[in-house]
């Protein structure tokens, strides 16, 4: 497979949360704000990219019958180590983030390309697909966290952008459901551009 | 090499392997940031404190006097004295064991221009977990008045609930005076609008929250209660002689040798 492919396949025409669907629960709900979807949306990215890289180099080694198990352990070790730096670097946003950093182990994209991608691939295709797979996950969570955040707050990143011009707080735009709607919406315009993707 | 990697021995030996590797890589880790986290959450509290003094631009370290209320009597605990700082924010940092301590409660005194305030830790429950804050009360001639407060939440609901942590309505408790004309704790946020000088609006589709926000007053600042009142009675007295900011000053250090 061309890395370029590789690389771009999962950002749009097979993107991990619009066309898989899947990491939608922590989509839900950090999408508040742009700056815990973004920091969000990097800390999925490093780990897909390294529990990829580092299930790619242990592949041959790994008993099969344990190989969910090990995948588990890499995972939840790089969430932890995530976890820690967040809350020694960034204590805020770890704070807003709260239990959905823990969470990224239960994220599906992690998991699904481990086991549907690097134990099959190269170290470095594998990381490449990661990091993919991972923005490709962020590029949806900030999408969402803007619409909802500028409409929700009127403010981007926490500046003032729309308030200032008369613009009443929309409260609905801050609940779950609404993250739902607007994933759903981001869905349906990807769908009607790319109609291979349409099911009869 | 032929090693077969499914027999038991190999998937045992591999196991053992790799949670010893993954078990040093994260105690390390842990280890290492340790310190680095407990400083941002030490720092956390400070600038909640010194936000509910209405000083957010001044340091807590310089100015405010850490303390603990024992058997209703102000103990004054020293900057330098390490394991007495420790004791009061870890206690603020353990909001199970802040919502069950009796005695030794922490307390924060700050003193300006003559005017001394206090900060005292709340705690409580909302609609779906815990809240909590920072209040700041100043005695006026027979009352006690709240000059500041500041609250957060653990997920109260976005826009209703979780609005107790916005300026807005923590700004609408400044001023409000803690007891009524028959001594009893009357400061509550009312659901349908503030009816007496004591009340504050609650916030609607908040109702919950709000009732919680008015257990959590009235528990937290319950336990002061004896405490509150005897300084309320020594400014009665002592503001007569024009020397309050003085006098209060003047017990502080008392207590402090007491103490050395």
């Amino acid at each position: 497979m061309k890395l370029s492919k590789n690389f771009s396949n999962p950002l749009a025409a097979n993107n991990p949360v619009i066309v898989q669907i899947l990491g939608i629960c922590s989509a839900l709900a950090v999408t508040v704000k742009l700056e815990p979807a973004f920091v969000m949306g990097l800390s999925v990215t490093f780990v897909t990219a390294f529990s990829n890289l580092v299930m790619s180099l242990m592949r041959n080694g790994v008993p099969s019958r344990i190989r969910i198990i090990v995948q588990l352990v890499v995972i939840a070790t790089l969430v932890i180590v995530v976890d820690q730096f967040l809350r020694a670097y960034m204590y805020d946003v770890s704070k807003q983030l709260s239990v959905y950093v823990g969470l990224i182990i239960t994220n599906c994209i992690v998991m699904g390309r481990v086991e549907a991608f690097a134990l099959g691939n190269k170290p470095w295709d594998a990381f490449v697909d990661g990091v993919a797979n991972g923005l490709g996950y962020a590029f949806i969570l900030v999408l969402v966290a803007f619409f909802r955040e500028l409409f929700g707050s009127g403010t981007l990143f926490g500046f003032d952008v729309i308030a200032r011009f008369g613009y009443v707080n929309n409260s609905l735009m801050l609940f779950p459901p609404m993250a739902l709607i607007i994933v759903g919406i981001i869905i349906w315009v990807h769908r009607s551009i790319n109609k291979d993707l349409q099911e009869k | 090499m032929a090693i077969n990697k499914n027999s038991n021995a190999y998937i045992i030996i591999y196991t053992v392997v790799m949670v010893v590797i993954v078990g040093a890589l994260l105690a390390f880790l842990a280890t290492s940031l340790k310190p680095k986290q407990d400083a941002n959450v030490l720092n956390e509290q400070k600038v909640s404190i010194m936000k509910a003094f209405g000083e957010a631009d001044a340091s807590f370290d310089e100015v405010v006097t850490m303390g603990n209320l024992v058997g209703g009597e102000f103990v004054a605990v020293d900057g330098s004295d390490k394991d007495g700082v420790q004791a009061i924010f870890s206690i603020l940092g353990d909001r199970k064991a802040l919502a069950e301590a009796q005695d030794n409660l922490p307390i924060f005194q700050l003193e300006k221009e003559g005017v001394v305030k206090y900060v005292l830790p709340i705690v409580g429950k909302g609609l779906w977990g815990d809240i909590w804050g920072y209040v700041a009360l100043q005695q006026s001639e027979d009352n006690v008045v709240i000059t500041g407060i500041v609250m957060d939440h653990a997920g109260e609901t976005p826009g209703l609930g979780a609005e107790i942590a916005t300026a807005k309505v923590q700004d609408e408790f400044r001023g409000k005076a803690l007891y009524n004309a028959e001594g009893e704790f009357a400061v509550r946020m009312q659901k349908g609008g503030a009816q007496n000088e004591h009340q504050v609006d609650a916030i609607t589709g908040g109702t919950k929250t709000c009732d919680g926000v008015n257990a959590m007053l009235a528990t937290s600042i319950g336990k002061y209660e004896s405490f509150l009142r005897t300084v309320e009675a020594a400014v009665e007295a002592s503001c007569e002689c024009g020397e309050c900011g003085a006098e209060e000053a003047a017990n502080v250090e008392s207590v402090k040798t007491e103490e050395e």
